[in-house]
Order: structure tokens, then C-alpha cells, then sequence
């Protein structure tokens, strides 16, 4: 028997325990460079505001309603992030954390479970301030989906085990495909064309059809719609298999070498992920593009991948590939908005493909990245770096609505009179 | 890369003396922790900074620092913070009966606040501790401030 505990609106929910004014009221969480929408609270959904847009669509609505507009706090999310998950995982002890706001729950042998879910949730609630709701199934897409159904029935309180088959099927026999954890957009034209609408459908189709269309995944997933167990709780994250980084510049920059230094930053970063998880990667991704919600400014958008000549995770000879990646796209006379790198084609670091006639890694470039990055653990990110990283940066992105770290920052703990 | 080029980085100059074994290393068992002491559960507890006079009396001085824990649930007396009026406070609670509380203050310039069911109140979390510097002057008595 699996769960998923799921927070209800987490950033927002995060905002109002340290800002109660917010209760009641609309609430949105914008993206990393206070562009797009990440984040609504129940008020703001039914205002109709979409996730992913950008803010400035909503000014009118913003101004008429008193819309909360918030810049995303990372470290306050992250930290009540793992609170939630630590305390959690003090009544189940065997858990998934799957993203900031979910984790699944393994409840085998729990009894009881409708109303061990109730208590978890009101504990957990006068614990952090945060309102969850839980999902219980047979397997981790049948709680998914009856945590969906909690969430959109308030008579639930936020708790659905689904566990007999007829009450499975009458619940799949109102749910969209679209809705199911794993469907994406893609399958889910599939199925439309194939007038396949409810996830009850889905799951009377031929197995064969599915494994054709949809592959190994996709009968996997139909497979737990219809009550059997096909994913096992991930219990030991697997490595990953490409690291990216790109956020926005807080204003648009034209010139080269604020983006070459914005771009060594980000290869900087993504280096240390690959280190941490002893990989090396083969391929190397730059892209570079113009503020595409802006359609009065001349647009760009370019992307080049190169393979690199041996799998590295050395900062400084990634940096360098990057550079020159970069150097390769880059043209004048246009404002850009998003420098990324992404790292991919990883293999173990302790592997070297032998080849003829190319150059061998330099052993003493990754022992100095690993001698950058116990510094940099002991005296604070970045402050050993290469040169081209800059020390200005003034490519950051704008937090200009952030609100205060309550819990990080000892200047910023809530004050009390 | 031309390997020609680099040059060696001293990581520390001067030197580091080898020393004598400590006689004392083999009873050291640990150091006195401030966080074991006034923190119950790390989860559950955060800092809040204490701005005005209101409980003066009680020794909470403007610039003091309070721990809160959100785990224990406040009983009748106990120090709470809580937001009320459109602002955290820092008070005692009396639970008059199930739809009425009172907050009081710990300084006579001050009138307790009463709170019926209904209105915009969330309790934060109870008071378990609370630490300041000690006040440049005595606050009773004045030595020729």
C-alpha cells in the first residue's frame, strides 16, 4: 500500500505561515527572475490565473484584485521542505521524498489508514503551518490519483484511500487521462485521437497497443491503474542522467563578457553536481536566447551541442569548452535574456574511454576542481573560482519581491512586539 | 592546455608545528552545546526577534531573541507568540474557555488583547526560552546614566 503526501499550494502555503496577512488572499510565486507564474494559491486559481505565464499578463487583474505577488524564496521553501520531510518520515519510516512538496509513503501494514492519514495531516499541520493532503492506493499512480480526487473534494478533507476495484474503477471511470501521473502531452493527443478519454478506458485497452504506442513505461503505468504494482519506491536516488543550469538574467544583457561570465558561473555549478555524483560527462549543451515574452525586441534563439574530446567533470577545462561553445553562437546586436549549459552523455569519472590520437585528461585538473570544491564547502560558494566567473555578477536574477528567509537568516526571523 | 604554463599554487606559507600529544585528549568528551539546551526539536523550532517593551516585566527586552517550539501545544499561562491585530506579539495566554483568550501583556502601559472565535488569530508557537545581551544600564534604578 502506497501514499503520497502532497502540500496544498507549498509556496504559498510557506509565505502565509510566516505572513498570516496572507490568509484568504490571493497569492502568486513567480519564477526564478520574477517572470513567469510558479506558483497560485486556491484564490488565485479561481481568479483564473495560469501557471506558467508571465506576471505582466495579469496586471489588470493583479491591481483590481490585490493579488500577492511574490518572488520565489528558495531558501525558505527548501528549508520547510525538509522539515516537512524529516518529520514525516518519523511516522513512516520507509519513504520517497519524489519532489520539494511530495513524497511517497510506504504504508504497508499500517491499519487504519483513512484515519492515520487525518492524524498525520492535522499534526504535521499544527507542526509547520503547512496543509497536506494524502493519497493511498495499491501503488504510486493509484495515489496519485486519489490524491488529486482529495484535493478537488472538499468533503475528503484531503485524505482518499482507494483500495476496493470497484471503488478504484468508479474513481478512474471520471478521470481524465490527461490527469494521470506520467501522461503527458504528447500521450495524451495520442489517446485523444483515439477517443480514449477517461483513465478508466485506458486501462481496457490491449496490452499490445499499449506497449507499441506508448512503450515499456506506458504499460507499466496502465498496468498500475489497474491495481497491479509495477514502481517500486525510489529509495536510493539513481544518478542523474544530465545536470542543467540557465537561470534568467535579472535585466537583458547585450554584451559578451557578462554572459561569458553568467555562463562560466552556471558550468561551475553544474561541475560540482557531476563531481558529487562521481560522474563525467561526454557532451556539452550551450544555449542562448532573447526574451521571448517581449515580441517588440529582435529575437534569437541558438543551441549547439559538442562532444567533448574525453568525459571530464574538471570545472576549468568545462568552462573552457562551454566558452568556446558559446563564442560559436553568440552574435551581436541583440538584448539576451537566458544563457544555459546542460551536461549530459555521463559516465562513471573513474572511466576513460582509451582512444588513439586524442588528448587524455589531465589527472591534476579534476584533483584541483575537488580541491575548489572542499574550499568552497568550507568557506561559502564561490569563493575560490576561475577568473572568467567574475566577480561583479551583475547578470543575477532580480528577487525584487522576495520575502524575508524566516528560518535561514537570523536578520530575518519574524519579529514580534 | 600547455602544461608548461602552470605554476604551483602554495596553499599555506609558513609552517605547521607537529606539537606534543595533548595529555588531556583522551578525557575530552564533548563540548557544551547551547542548541541541546534550549532546543527540544530542531523541526519544530524557530527564532523570533522581540521589538518592543510589552513584557518588559517578564524580563523580555526589545533586541532579545525567543525560541519558539511548535510541536508543544500552550496551556493556560504559557508565553505564546502568535499574530493577532496584523502582527506577531509575544504574550501570555489565559484560555478563558474554548471561543475566548486573552493576551497579556507584562508591562502596565500596556492593555491586554482579548480574542474571540472568529477573528484573525494564529498561534505561531509556544515560548520555551529566550536570551538578550545584558542592557547597557540597570533597567531598575538609575546609577547616574
Amino acid at each position: 500500500m502506497i501514499g503520497i503526501a502532497d502540500c496544498n499550494n507549498f509556496y504559498a502555503s510557506c509565505e502565509r505561515v510566516f505572513n498570516p496577512a496572507l490568509e484568504g488572499k490571493p497569492v502568486v510565486v513567480l519564477s526564478n527572475n520574477d517572470g513567469c507564474i510558479v506558483a497560485r494559491s486556491n484564490e488565485s486559481k479561481a481568479l483564473k490565473i495560469k501557471m506558467g505565464e508571465p506576471i505582466h499578463h495579469y496586471k489588470e487583474l493583479v491591481k483590481s484584485k490585490g493579488v500577492h505577488v511574490l518572488s520565489s524564496n528558495y531558501e525558505l521553501y527548501g528549508d520547510m521542505s525538509a522539515r516537512i520531510m524529516r518529520l514525516l518520515n518519523r511516522f513512516v519510516p520507509v519513504m520517497e521524498v519524489y519532489s520539494i512538496d511530495e513524497a511517497f509513503l510506504d504504508l504497508t501494514g499500517f491499519d487504519d489508514v483513512v484515519s492515520r492519514c487525518h492524524s498525520l495531516q492535522r499534526t504535521l499541520k499544527a507542526w509547520t503551518g503547512i496543509p497536506i493532503s494524502i493519497g493511498v492506493g495499491p501503488n504510486k499512480t493509484l495515489a496519485k490519483v486519489a490524491n488529486r480526487i482529495a484535493k478537488q473534494t472538499p468533503s475528503m478533507d484531503g485524505v482518499l484511500y482507494l483500495s476496493e476495484l470497484a471503488q478504484i474503477q468508479a474513481a478512474l471511470a471520471d478521470f481524465p487521462c490527461e490527469d494521470v501521473w506520467g501522461i503527458g502531452y504528447q500521450f495524451n493527443q495520442l489517446l485523444k485521437r483515439n477517443n480514449i478519454k477517461t483513465a478508466l478506458e485506458l486501462t481496457q485497452v490491449h496490452d499490445v497497443w499499449i506497449q507499441k504506442h506508448m512503450t515499456i513505461d506506458g504499460l507499466r503505468l496502465v498496468d498500475e491503474l489497474r491495481g497491479n504494482f509495477r514502481r517500486d519506491l525510489d529509495l536510493s536516488p539513481s544518478p542523474k542522467k544530465s545536470i542543467g543550469s540557465a537561470p534568467s538574467f535579472g535585466e537583458a544583457i547585450p554584451d559578451l563578457p557578462t554572459i561569458q561570465e553568467a555562463l562560466a558561473t552556471h558550468v561551475a555549478r553544474c561541475a560540482e553536481k557531476l563531481r558529487r555524483q562521481y560522474s563525467a560527462a561526454n557532451l556539452i549543451t550551450v544555449f542562448l536566447h532573447t526574451n521571448r515574452f517581449n515580441p517588440k525586441v529582435p529575437q534569437y534563439f541558438q543551441t549547439r551541442t559538442v562532444s567533448l574530446p574525453h568525459a571530464s567533470s574538471a570545472t576549468s577545462e568545462l568552462i573552457q569548452y562551454a566558452d568556446s561553445v558559446l563564442q560559436s553562437i553568440y552574435q551581436d546586436g541583440y538584448h539576451f535574456k537566458k544563457v544555459g549549459v546542460l551536461l549530459s552523455g555521463f559516465v562513471p569519472d573513474d572511466f576513460h574511454q582509451m582512444a588513439l590520437y586524442t588528448e587524455q585528461p589531465d589527472p591534476r585538473m579534476k584533483q584541483l576542481s575537488n580541491v575548489m570544491d572542499q574550499l568552497n564547502g568550507k568557506y561559502g560558494r564561490d569563493k575560490v573560482r576561475l577568473a572568467i566567473q567574475g566577480f561583479k555578477q551583475n547578470w543575477k536574477p532580480k528577487r525584487q519581491l522576495l520575502t524575508k528567509r524566516y528560518t535561514t537568516r537570523i536578520e530575518d526571523v519574524i519579529r514580534a512586539t | 592546455m600547455n602544461t608548461d604554463t602552470r605554476i604551483a599554487i602554495p596553499l599555506f606559507m609558513g609552517h605547521v608545528a607537529a606539537g606534543f600529544p595533548n595529555p588531556a585528549d583522551s578525557y575530552i568528551e564533548q563540548v557544551i552545546d547551547l542548541n541541546e539546551l534550549v532546543i527540544r526539536d530542531k523541526d519544530l523550532t524557530y527564532f523570533v526577534y522581540v521589538e518592543s517593551d510589552s513584557m518588559i516585566e517578564e524580563h523580555i527586552v526589545p533586541g532579545g531573541w525567543l525560541i519558539v517550539d511548535k510541536g508543544l501545544i500552550p496551556e493556560n499561562g504559557d508565553m505564546i507568540v502568535a499574530w493577532v491585530n496584523g502582527g506577531f506579539t509575544v504574550k501570555r495566554v489565559q484560555i478563558v474557555s474554548e471561543s475566548l483568550l486573552i493576551l497579556h501583556p507584562a508591562n502596565p502601559n500596556y492593555a491586554p488583547i482579548i480574542v474571540h472565535e472568529g477573528e484573525d488569530y494564529w498561534l505561531f508557537g509556544k515560548v520555551t526560552f529566550f536570551f538578550f545581551e545584558p542592557p547597557k544600564y540597570p533597567i531598575y534604578g538609575d546609577w547616574n546614566r
